[in-house]
């Protein structure tokens, strides 16, 4: 996980070389029959919308208000070539607001060119009546209109500009999606006085990355008084960024991957300082300084620093006569799990006070391990919250302090050098262990040290083991008996199915998986709500055979794996698995009574690469009357490069055939 | 007795005695035990009182209180209210009570939230969506909610269904409508078997039903529709009013005529799309083929866009709209053809359907407002022909799942009637395949298909190669055949667009060891590409009928060629099954190298009695079974004796 933070990074360093071309020489309604000829691109013959130009340019701009305002521009030219693209016209510019200031949509432009009787035909959108606001909260929402007279083999065109007073949200740039782009490219004109941090990502380089030095003169006018507006002309060096792309493939989300958002190649900015002639201001600190102001922040850390003396009646009760500090932190725990309700898994500040969350029962993940924490250090046990972006949310970054990338609250217990991670709004969730959600790397500890943690996949192993005991009885019939233990998510999701479904329903599914031909019996559960530990089943089994001439047995019993999950035949970027795997299945078994064993499968032992980083084992011997099978696969690392990808797909390729062979006996004559 | 059923005879027993007196009215000793049978949540009280104030408004007045009993009945405890611009919410107030019915908590407004209900369907439309939630989770617990709206138009009126759900058992539900006693109301009842009153005041009239104590039921599998077995009562308008619109809706022709004034004047063409059509119909004689080549030209230059604002929601966007704009929603885009196929001398019907492919069943003796979706129907000499306008692909004539089947009312230039739309069954819906394979010494199966997929059954292959590009298709192929590891070497699938559609397919696959061979046996499946995945659970006593909707049959016949020097040691048994649910028919055998597979499944639709039920267990279960059985085959000794 570190190797590949790293080449992140190192990207945006890069200095590239300067194509011949470095502006695309192109004009809104420069369009002609020429444009419209092509049925296909070289890039992708198969795309469905091809993006000719995509091109955007965000620059500060002196307001009537007394400070600064952003304006974005974006132009781009589409050629929608199958009536699947249609989507494409479709377009959804979001918009932010807060109680004062709303973002204006403003010098919007949209046309479809179409070639009609080898003409160009221009189509223009109606602005007045086509444009409609979606709101879809406070913050803000959604302009939506569509294009005019679309059809297969149009171009679209449509430019807009977007003025907004909130400097923090200066539009980030993705420069690969859904469809394949020829030019995309965005140009910022960042004055001297604004400091912003440029994260980029991808896996593809710049085709062109310059850095232009000018001086420009900023007015700000402000009109905010009674009396006459007053003017400031503010001198200030600006660079100008250029940054391209150039035929840029598609890229769209596959099977284990934590988001499509961690891949695609993108540049974002954080506001970071401001700098002279303005009032030298530090917006994005250093990691003590932000965990400090979390820590401050009423709807954070406040609540935590205080004597919460209110918390007597609840704490006291659960800990009393407890004697050592692990226990008491587990009966908190268990208490909060199992009594609070959370209504929003992504979420960073509490937007209710402490003593209301314990009256309502619920509150969203912040809230929910912010009052755990709370509740662990009034009674003295070393807990702090700790920050982090889920899977979904995409990474974060260890060296910047960006808050806006986080969106969950967890809380790190320490008894000494013994260190949990706890979180209390999943209701099945047991102590010390997370939802996988979590396991996406870079987190922080909010204390005054301000401590970067890993939570990696790597470190994650789901280890499963199975037992099988099979006997020959009075009659002839193989019964047999079996004990497992699934890993802890396995487990996890067995426990969510029995809350939700019922026992019945669990049973049912062993008996599925299983097969049909044996009778289940005796299902029982260990551990079910021992939340913190493995589920252990147990289960006896009978087979009826029919006293054939041949029994054709499987000995993996309906355990053995039976599709590649990697089924697709190529990969284009990282496959990240939830957790490692090991899984162990054993199996003891006496020849049935009047039976010989005609064949055994072979044993075998396969690595993954070689470095042995994975090893599949089949062993199957006989001694006497008695069979021992032991069938083993074990995957240590969560994180495969692409290139990796077929070596996975030929290693499950193999389980999948090897643990389908079966075990042959035959009818002594 | 299950530990929760266990913790509330508890209850029970403590709610005897003196000390739980005081206790509130939702109190959960109250609840009577056969009402916590089966249930995750009760509906203690509901009230529904509708009353209309005049042709154009009316007042919804609902309260309601639930009782949550465990985690899975947590949904049911959620508010949410839906409202537009016919639709106002006027107030919403929430209560929290626990066990004993003390009230905890009450809902402050700033609690609710306010969405947009825009969803990726539509454009922009104007529904939005408040909702609220309490999220108590100490079992168990009750809320309640009482939410005032105010109607300003009312071709909708409420539909009262007591029990809603399944695992929801019901102590006590009431509908009181109200109005003036000009002002006539129409309601079908649907197995009520409750208390009913009506009382007339000096300008009102009003009526009361009221059921009691309805127990929780289960769902089980292909479940005839809801208010087959359910008590409900459906009101509806006479005299209405949308936006200044006014319609009756006495009878389906009424509501017809209604459809009609929205739509009047709207199939004016402009000049040059006028032209357009003679130049396309005019050459052409039969009046079929004028219809094919507008409805093509229709999906070549036109595209769905839904925009649902105000009265636009019901009335059509003018074919002028249409024609400069290419996009419609399915009203602005059938009244669009509709007025083609009229310039072309081509009279059809605007029809409106409640589409879905599992879409709440329309109530044909009870004119109301029961549809979703318009489509175009087209009368002919000896048949009809049906136009979906919303898609660029189906063929001209035919409907697929989305709306066949059912009754949708067709409207003509005096008013309109209630027509079915097309049935597709076991004749049309067929899938002939023809496999021929060869498995090399490695077990893997170099597979050859060729098949035919006939009415619904092509409707997903319809689909796949119409809705992605050619590289697409081939991976959505890598993610969909039931084998572990495999590559599509090269597919082809051809199109018949007919009244009747079909799809020619074929496949190159190379299987990964497909077979199993070991030492000296090889063990194989010869059904290699159409396995059943049906299975139902057989303990359950079934307490409803089947409702089975999709009527097939598949032939298959499949030739793989084996490595040499292998004879059969276990061939699977020949399995033939005739009975009420459908025909099987499957048998394999071995000529020399060669393994000879036949399949044969038909599967008939219809309503079947609950009885039945373990006889389509068996059913299932045997096709299930025979699909996946296995050849087994031994290596022949060839050096012996010396």
């Amino acid at each position: 996980m570190k190797k590949r933070i790293l080449f992140f990074f190192s990207l945006a360093m890069l200095c590239l070389p300067v194509l011949a071309q470095d502006k695309l020489k192109i004009k809104f309604g420069d369009i002609t029959e020429k444009d419209l000829t092509p049925k296909a691109y070289a890039i992708d013959s198969s795309a469905e919308a091809v993006i000719l130009a995509d091109i955007g340019t965000s620059e500060i701009i002196g307001n009537n208000k007394g400070w600064f305002s952003l304006r974005f521009k974006r132009f781009r030219r589409i050629h929608i070539l199958n009536k699947n693209a249609f989507d494409v016209a479709n377009v959804s510019i979001e918009y932010y607001k807060d109680m004062e200031d709303e973002e204006k949509l403003d010098k919007l432009k949209a046309v479809t060119y179409n070639l009609e009787n080898g003409k160009v035909v221009e189509t223009k959108l109606d602005i007045k009546n086509n444009v409609f606001t979606d709101k879809v909260s406070k913050t803000g929402g959604y302009k939506k209109f569509t294009l005019p007279n679309v059809k297969e083999g149009s171009i679209i065109e449509y430019e807009y500009t977007i003025e907004s007073d909130f400097l923090q949200y200066l539009r980030p740039w993705v420069f690969q999606g859904n469809y394949p782009r020829l030019w995309s490219e965005y140009n910022l004109a960042l004055p001297d006085f604004l400091g912003y941090v440029f994260l980029t990502q991808g896996y593809r380089k710049y085709d062109i990355n310059q850095r232009k030095q000018r001086t420009e003169i900023y007015r700000v006018v402000d009109s905010r008084g009674t009396g006459s507006s007053e003017f400031y002309n503010l001198t200030s060096g600006v660079s100008d960024y250029h940054w391209v792309m150039n035929n840029v493939a598609a890229l769209k989300e596959e099977n284990f991957t934590t988001s499509i958002d961690n891949h695609i190649a993108k540049i974002e900015f954080q506001l970071s300082e401001l700098r002279e002639p303005l009032r030298p201001q530090k917006i994005m600190g250093t990691w003590p300084s932000l965990t400090e102001r979390f820590l401050k922040n009423e709807m954070f850390g406040l609540q935590l620093g205080k004597e919460n003396n209110w918390l007597k009646d609840d704490v006291k009760p659960l800990i009393e006569g407890v004697a050592t500090a692990k226990e008491k932190a587990k009966r908190i725990f268990n208490y909060v799990r199992d009594n609070f309700t959370c209504t929003d898994h992504s979420d960073l500040y509490m937007g209710q006070n402490m003593r209301s969350l314990m009256k309502a029962k619920n509150g969203t993940v912040a809230e929910i391990n912010l009052l755990l924490t709370a509740m662990l250090r009034y009674a003295d046990i070393q807990a702090d919250p700790v920050i982090l972006s889920t899977r979904t949310n995409g990474y974060s970054y260890a060296i910047y302090p960006i808050r806006s990338q986080y969106n969950y609250v967890i809380c790190r217990v320490m008894f000494g050098e013994e260190k949990y991670f706890l979180d209390a709004s999943e209701p099945r969730m047991g102590f010390g262990k997370l939802p996988i959600s979590c396991y996406n790397g870079h987190a922080r500890v909010i204390n005054s040290e301000a401590v970067a943690e890993e939570l990696v996949a790597d470190d994650n192993p789901e280890k499963k083991s199975t037992m099988a005991f099979l006997s020959v009885n009075e009659k002839g019939n193989i019964i047999g008996s079996i004990t497992q233990t699934p890993g802890y998510y396995q487990s996890y999701s067995i426990r969510n199915l029995i809350k939700e479904k019922g026992k019945e329903k669990f049973a049912e599914e062993i008996s599925k998986i299983i097969g049909s031909d044996y009778k289940v019996s005796n299902v029982r559960i260990d551990s079910l709500n021992a939340y913190e530990e493995l589920l252990g089943i147990y289960y006896d089994f009978d087979l009826e055979n029919e006293a054939e001439d041949i029994i054709y047995f499987n000995p993996m019993l309906g355990e053995a794996q039976k599709e590649n999950p990697f089924k697709a035949a190529e990969r284009l970027y990282p496959v990240e698995m939830p957790y490692t795997m090991d899984e162990t299945f054993t199996l003891q078994m006496e020849v049935p009574t009047g039976y010989e064993v005609d064949e055994l499968p072979q044993s075998m032992v396969v690595k993954l690469n070689e470095q042995g980083e994975g090893v599949f084992e089949y062993r199957v011997s006989k001694s006497g009357n008695n069979i021992s099978f032991r069938t083993k696969v074990k995957i240590d690392r969560a994180f495969f490069m692409p290139e990796e990808y077929e070596m996975l797909r030929e290693f499950f390729n193999l389980i999948v055939s090897k643990q389908a062979e079966q075990i042959v006996f035959k009818k002594k004559k | 007795m299950s530990l929760k059923q266990f913790i509330f005879y508890i209850f029970l027993l403590f709610a005897s005695t003196p000390v739980w007196a005081g206790d509130g009215e939702y109190a959960v000793f109250r609840i009577p035990a056969e009402l916590l049978k089966n249930a995750n949540a009760v509906k203690r009280i509901e009230t529904i009182s509708f009353e209309v104030v005049n042709t154009g408004e009316a007042i919804l007045k609902k309260k309601y209180a639930i009782t949550v009993l465990n985690e899975k009945g947590d949904g049911q405890a959620i508010f949410v209210a839906y409202y537009d611009k016919q639709h106002e919410i006027k107030n919403i107030e929430g209560a929290l009570f626990d066990a004993f019915g003390k009230e905890l908590k009450r809902l402050k407004n700033k609690q609710i939230i306010d969405v947009t209900g825009n969803d990726d369907a539509s454009l922009i439309d104007d529904n939005r969506r408040k909702f609220h939630g309490f999220f108590y989770k100490v079992y168990p617990y009750t809320v309640e909610y009482e939410v005032e709206e105010k109607y300003n138009g009312t071709l909708f009126f409420p539909v009262w269904v007591p029990r809603d759900d399944e695992l929801l058992s019901v102590e006590q539900s009431k509908l009181i409508v109200k109005a003036p006693l000009s002002y006539i109301v129409r309601a079908k009842e649907f197995n009520f078997l409750g208390k009913k009153e009506e009382l007339v005041e000096k300008s009102t009239k009003s009526i009361l039903w009221e059921v009691k104590n309805i127990p929780a039921l289960q769902t089980e599998f292909a479940m005839p529709s809801w208010l087959d077995f359910n008590t409900a009562v459906m009101l509806g308008p006479s005299n209405f009013e949308v936006e200044k619109y006014e319609g009756n809706m006495k009878d389906w022709n009424e509501f017809a005529k209604f459809i009609n004034i929205l739509k009047q004047g709207r199939d004016v063409l402009p000049a040059n799309i006028k032209q357009t059509v003679h130049d396309l119909v005019d050459p052409i004689a039969d009046k079929r083929e004028k219809i094919i080549k507008l409805y093509q030209y229709l999906q070549k230059n036109t595209r769905y866009i839904s925009i649902q604002l105000g009265i636009g929601g019901w009335q059509p966007f003018d074919a002028n709209y249409v024609a400069t704009k290419a996009y419609g929603d399915c009203k602005a885009l059938t009244n669009y053809m509709y007025s083609l196929l009229k310039e072309a001398g081509i009279s059809s019907c605007y029809t409106l359907v409640n589409a879905g492919k599992r879409a709440r069943k329309v109530v044909p003796d009870f004119p109301a407002q029961q549809f979703n979706h318009v489509i175009l129907c087209v009368p002919l000499q000896n048949d009809t022909m049906w136009l979906e306008c919303t898609n660029q692909t189906l063929p001209a004539g035919y409907l697929g799942d989305f709306t066949c089947d059912r009754y949708a009312l067709a409207i003509n230039e005096t008013g309109g009637k209630l027509v079915r739309t097309p049935y597709y069954g076991v004749k049309e819906n067929l899938q002939v395949r023809n496999v021929t394979a060869v498995l090399d010494s490695e077990a893997d199966l170099f597979v050859k298909s060729k098949a035919t997929y006939g009415g619904l059954q092509q409707d997903q292959y319809h689909d796949l190669i119409n809705s992605m590009s050619k590289d697409k298709v081939k991976e959505a192929l890598h993610e969909e055949l039931d084998f572990a590891t495999y590559d599509i070497a090269r597919f082809n699938y051809k199109e018949n667009k007919s009244t009747l559609p079909f799809i020619e397919e074929e496949l190159d696959i190379l299987v990964r060891r497909y077979a199993t061979i070991t030492g000296k046996r090889l063990f194989i499946v010869p059904n290699v590409l159409t396995r059943t995945y049906r299975k139902l659970p057989t303990d359950s006593a079934r307490k409803f009928d089947m409702d089975l909707t999709f009527a097939y049959k598949d032939v298959d016949t499949v030739e793989i060629t084996l490595p040499e020097g292998y004879t059969a040691e276990s061939m699977p048994q020949e399995v033939a099954i005739t009975g009420k649910f459908g025909n099987f028919k499957c048998a394999v055998k071995l000529n020399g190298n060669k393994l000879y597979y036949y399949r044969s499944l038909e599967h008939f639709s219809g309503r079947f009695p609950a009885a039945s039920y373990p006889e389509l267990v068996q059913f299932y279960e045997k096709i299930y079974k025979a699909d996946r059985s296995k050849v087994v085959l031994v290596k022949n000794e060839t050096t012996k004796g010396f």
